[in-house]
């Protein structure tokens, strides 16, 4: 028996099983994503400060007096 | 991608890696198990982060929390670390033998014992080659280390589990 083959066999009891691969993945899926984790866009501020300074200029304007 | 995918992605390329990274490093297949998790945990919890990395920066995440962990596993075992070298010392009894699957279950112990006994950038090493498959240049990448420094250490590391199986070998095949 050579040296690899006895380091494969060795290997092969050290080995994660499929099985408990799936196990562990599993479990991980199932573990809700702190909410932090789903922050939004670093973009997101940038175009909604745009859009409200717009929104805000637009509504300074004087009303269009009736003919 | 939907969320799930995208992580059952990452898992399947670099689970076996990370868990013989582990099972190198604490000796354990079982504790290695769960620090596998825990750095799984983390690319659950960030991959809209690792979602925009390349490739080789989503590996080098992975290894980087990895080794993090690690750290933090080895301070915590610190105080168990005297024990464990003894055991790793205590020899091999060798017991007659009753059948072929029983000499190849003590000659995997002999192996297992010989590879806790290595220091410890050996026994990572020799780990992550022999459990994961990977060449000397995709370890040295993940440990990031020069590719000649993964080559030096599974010489030597191969080279110690030679001399250990061979005192094994060595009553029996020598009368």
């Amino acid at each position: 028996m050579s040296l690899d083959d006895d380091l494969a066999a060795w290997a092969a009891t050290v080995r994660l099983r499929d099985s408990e691969a799936a196990a562990i993945f599993e479990q991980i899926v199932a573990t809700p994503v702190p909410v932090t984790a789903l922050r939004l866009h670093p973009s997101w501020w940038r175009d909604y400060t745009a859009a409200f300074t717009a929104r805000m200029i637009a509504s300074t304007r004087p009303a269009r007096r009736a003919a | 991608m939907d969320r799930e995918a995208e992580f059952r992605g990452l898992y399947q390329a670099h689970r076996v890696a990370v868990h013989a990274y582990f099972t190198g490093r604490t000796g354990d297949r079982d504790a290695a198990a769960d620090l596998m998790q825990d750095v799984f945990l983390r690319v659950w919890q960030h991959l809209d982060q690792l979602a925009d990395m390349p490739g080789d920066g989503q590996r080098a995440w992975i290894f980087t929390v990895a080794r993090n962990l690690s750290v933090d596993a080895h301070r915590h075992r610190h105080t168990q670390a005297g024990t464990e070298q003894a055991l790793a010392r205590e020899p091999v009894r060798r017991e007659q033998p009753a059948s072929a699957t029983l000499i190849a279950a003590e000659r995997v112990a002999v192996v297992g014992q010989a590879i806790r006994g290595l220091p410890e950038q050996q026994r990572v090493t020799l780990t992550m080659a022999a459990a994961s498959g990977l060449t000397s240049g995709e370890i040295a990448d993940r440990l990031g280390v020069p590719a000649g420094t993964v080559r030096y250490r599974l010489s030597l590391a191969r080279r110690s589990l030679a001399e250990a199986l061979l005192r094994y070998d060595g009553p029996t095949e020598g009368q």
